[in-house]
This record gives structure tokens, C-alpha cells and sequence, in this order.
């Protein structure tokens, strides 16, 4: 089971407009790495966070635990970032070796603290509209946006075919660990790639009888599927401008350099 | 202590200390908003064209035959399932596997880009993998440069008559590297170093991932190897349909 997709379909925010909240975490998103500041990213972070635990419902203490997942990439970069090498010594620390020095400078450890805060804002969007959207209202919104139709219906079949696949791999991942299948690390690789052939072979054989089941029920290269309707509503669309309206004027302050 | 028994010890430590700093070697996603505007706009931009070519020659197959598009799908749910489950590792951390040696392999390059798109989308909004604005950039390095170069690699090898297990092997786990390799090349071009510019930073950053990354392509190509060995004992008509989504025409 995929933890997101599980919360999402929990979420008190699920049957809000799905435009209203596509766009709220799209536009979001593009002031947010536009500006590169600690007050815009500061404000995103917060809202974004309240409305996805508080109006959401979901715990505090998970949304805590899945801000810190893409922890290892971001400390790894930051490093490579912050730190350099070099003959000469920059003026926020230096650390002698040799002939060289392991070093760098304050502009550069601020641009990285503004760069670590823009992220961490920009996870918190993407977490909006993941934990509060299923994948089907944003193919739906897809679809306004001009996406071509084949493509949408690509991804709706493969997002079926993932809870497909997923349920098989993990009872054959079962049947191998029941069997001494990971005792060490040289039957871990062969029994993965047993699994991931036979786990491809199923999904064939899987997709030929699906093929000839559509086929019999007259299938054309469409999937027809009663839409939901959620009308938007005038007073979130105002929260939504009123939110960006503030964001814009940040932004715009800080193009100018009287916001941080 | 006895000279090999230090030296073994030092060896453990060196180990211990590389692999235990990274908590989750995960594939090489750059994740949400860590790229400026302009780079985004940049690395999507240079997406289009072999986006364009792979959804022309899908929709032409699709057209042709339309169990196609069942097949492509259960393909693209496979690269996703596939990069999702945890990997054996040697050391114990947990990591992921890119999928796109394997899927170059078996479905052709064309095909990949478009399927490598909507799987990074899934990967972005179901599992935190990536992100939106990064999709350009991470869909250039996974889906687009990495599944060439495999599929090139091997097309090359099979030519020079080298022996199936190698060349499977390398085409993955150098269709691996490369695709690390392009990721630090895009950080690198955004965050140049102050001193040095972006040589040195791309240097740096290659370093920093190195630790992850270098392992987790070896054990990427010992996997392909297995499933590709496994398939072709098994499913040689199988294989034969699928050779037929990634052909141009």
C-alpha cells in the first residue's frame, strides 16, 4: 500500500474542487522557487501546513515524518554546496590540509540556508496536493489543462495496474522470505530478480486477459468514467487570491531586496 | 593487533562510515524546488523533442494495434512497482532502483521517454521522489540520457559479440552512472562553485553522491542481469511482443 495515496483518500480536503486546489499548489509553488526567500518560503510552509494537518486531519506526527524524507538528498547537496576546496581561505570558516583549505564563505552559507528553506516549502505543495487530491481528480484536471487525451489514459490504466502489481509483487516478496529467500545479499539480487521476471510475466499474461475483457465490453481506445462533480466554491477561490495576492507582493519585494 | 587484522578493521571503518552518513540512497531525484525557475524551464524545454518522438511513434503503434496500449501501461506500472520496492543492499541502508537500464532494455528508448515521464510524475506525487518542478530536469537525466545510453551500450556490445551477462550488465549499470552523472551536471550548472565555478562544484557533487550511487549501479546491473536471464528463460514469446512496443517505424 502506498502511504500517501492511503492518507489522500482520507483527507477532510478530498472533495473540494480539484482545480481550486491544483492551482493553489501550482501557483504556490512557482512564487515559492521564484523567490528563493526566507519570508515567502516561511509563509508557504506554514500555510501549506495547516491546511494539510489541520484542515486535512492528518497527524502532525506523520507529516512531520514524511517532511524529513527527502532528507538524505537535501544534506548531501547542501554539502557539496557549501563546502569547498581550495588554495585560498573564505571568510566564514577555513580549515587547513596541506597546502589547501576545506572552506566557505557567508554568502554562500546563506544562499544554501535560503535554498534548504525553499525546498523544505516546495515538498510542502507537493505534499498539498498529493495528500489532498487522488491521482484520478488530477488526470481530471490534466485533462482542462490540454493534456493529450492518450497520455491521460496511459496514466490512468498504469495507476491501476501499479495496486495491480504491487499486491502481486508483495505476496511473491512474502513467499520468498517464508522460504529463505534474503538470508544474505547473494540470494537477495537472484531472488529480486526472480521476482522482478516473474512479476513482469504476470503483468503480461495480466494485460492480454484485461485486453480481451475490454475487447468483449466494446473497448475503443476510451475509458469512459462518470466524472464527480465538486463545484468550487466563492469563498475558497477568495482565500486562494487573497493568498497569492499577498505572495505576489512578497515576491515582488523581494525582487526589489526589501524582503529577505 | 596483526597487520591484515588492522587493515581490515580500518577497511570496516572507512565502510561503516561512508554508507552509515547516507540514511536513504534513493535514485538520484532532485527534489522539489531545488532548482531555480530558469533551469526548469531550461531542462523541460530540452525534454520536448524526444517527448515529442517518443508519444508520435506510440500513438502510430497504438493506432496499428490497440492492445498496445494495455501492454505499454502494465509496462509503465512494472518500471514504476519495480522502483519502488526496496533493493537488496550490501550495507544495509535502504535503496531504490532507477528501473531505466531495465526498461531501456526491454522496451527501446522512444517508448521509455514517454512511459519515464508519467512514472516520475507518479514517483513525485505518490512517494515523494522528485517533484513537479523538477520534473524537467529529473525526466532529462532518468528517463531521456540514462535509457540511451544503456540501449546504446548495448546495441554496441552485442555488435562486438560480447558475452550476454556482461553487456546486459554494463548497459544497466552504465546507463546508471550516467544518469548520476547528469543529475550532478544539472546542480552543478545551477549552484557553481565560488571557488572554481562549475567544474569544481560538478566535482563536488559527483563526490558527495558517489558514496550512493556507485554501488547502488553495480547492484542495479547484477539485478538486470537476473531478471533479463530469468525472462529469457521463461518468456522468450513475451519478450519478442514487447521488442515490438519499442520498435520506430
Amino acid at each position: 500500500m502506498i502511504a500517501i495515496d492511503k492518507f489522500c483518500y482520507t483527507s477532510r480536503l478530498r472533495y473540494v474542487n480539484a482545480s481550486e486546489k491544483f492551482a493553489l499548489a501550482v501557483i504556490t509553488l512557482l512564487i515559492c522557487i521564484a523567490g528563493q526567500s526566507f519570508v515567502i518560503s516561511a509563509a508557504v510552509l506554514a500555510v501549506m501546513g495547516v491546511l494539510t494537518v489541520r484542515k486535512g486531519g492528518l497527524p502532525f506526527s506523520r507529516y512531520r515524518k514524511m517532511l524529513m524524507w527527502p532528507l538524505g538528498f537535501l544534506i548531501l547537496s547542501t554539502l557539496a554546496i557549501m563546502i569547498n576546496v581550495s588554495r585560498v581561505p573564505l571568510d566564514l570558516f577555513a580549515v587547513p590540509l596541506g597546502g589547501w583549505y576545506i572552506t566557505g564563505s557567508a554568502a554562500g552559507a546563506l544562499r544554501t540556508a535560503r535554498l534548504i528553506v525553499t525546498a523544505l516549502a516546495g515538498v510542502s505543495c507537493l505534499y498539498f496536493l498529493s495528500l489532498s487530491t487522488p491521482m484520478t481528480d488530477i488526470l481530471t484536471v490534466l485533462g482542462y489543462c490540454r493534456c493529450p487525451r492518450l497520455i491521460i489514459e496511459l496514466m490512468l490504466l498504469i495507476y491501476r495496474f501499479i495496486f495491480v502489481l504491487l499486491d502481486i509483487a508483495s505476496a511473491m516478496t512474502t513467499a520468498q522470505n517464508a522460504r529463505l529467500g534474503n538470508k544474505d545479499f547473494r540470494t537477495a539480487c537472484h531472488s529480486f530478480g526472480q521476482m522482478a521476471s516473474a512479476l513482469l510475466l504476470r503483468a503480461l499474461k495480466k494485460s492480454n486477459a484485461l485486453y480481451d475483457a475490454m475487447e468483449a465490453r466494446c473497448y475503443d481506445g476510451t475509458i469512459r468514467v462518470l466524472k464527480e462533480d465538486y463545484p468550487p466554491k466563492a469563498r475558497e477561490i477568495a482565500a486562494i487570491a487573497v493568498f497569492e495576492f499577498i505572495l505576489l507582493i512578497l515576491l515582488a519585494g523581494r525582487l526589489t531586496g526589501w524582503v529577505m | 593487533m596483526k597487520k591484515t587484522e588492522k587493515r581490515t578493521v580500518a577497511l570496516a571503518a572507512v565502510f561503516a562510515l561512508t554508507f552509515g552518513i547516507a540514511p536513504a540512497a534513493n535514485a538520484m531525484h532532485i527534489m522539489e524546488g531545488y532548482l531555480p525557475v530558469q533551469y526548469c524551464v531550461i531542462w523541460g524545454i530540452l525534454c520536448v523533442p524526444f517527448l515529442a518522438a517518443g508519444f508520435f511513434s506510440i500513438r502510430r503503434t497504438i493506432n496499428e494495434h490497440r492492445k498496445t496500449m494495455i501492454l505499454l501501461a502494465m509496462s509503465g506500472a512494472f518500471i514504476f512497482v519495480i522502483s519502488s520496492l526496496k533493493i537488496p543492499s550490501a550495507t544495509g541502508s535502504c535503496s531504490h532502483m532507477t528501473g531505466t537500464g531495465l526498461g531501456a532494455l526491454l522496451f527501446g528508448p522512444s517508448a521509455v521517454s514517454i512511459l519515464g515521464i508519467i512514472v516520475l510524475v507518479f514517483q513525485a506525487v505518490l512517494l515523494a521522489h522528485g517533484g513537479l518542478t523538477t520534473l524537467g530536469a529529473n525526466t532529462f537525466s532518468m528517463a531521456i540520457a540514462g535509457p540511451f545510453v544503456s540501449y546504446g551500450v548495448f546495441r554496441l556490445l552485442k555488435k562486438c559479440r560480447v558475452n550476454r551477462r556482461v553487456s546486459i550488465f554494463l548497459a544497466a549499470a552504465l546507463g546508471d552512472l550516467f544518469t548520476y552523472c547528469v543529475t550532478s551536471f544539472q546542480l552543478a550548472i545551477c549552484y557553481p562553485s565560488e571557488a572554481g565555478g562549475v567544474g569544481a562544484s560538478l566535482i563536488k557533487f559527483l563526490g558527495v553522491f558517489a558514496p550512493t550511487q556507485i554501488p547502488l549501479a553495480v547492484i542495479e546491473g547484477l539485478i538486470t542481469v537476473a531478471v533479463m536471464i530469468g525472462l529469457e528463460s521463461y518468456a522468450s514469446p513475451e519478450l519478442k511482443e514487447l521488442r515490438f512496443i519499442g520498435e520506430e517505424k
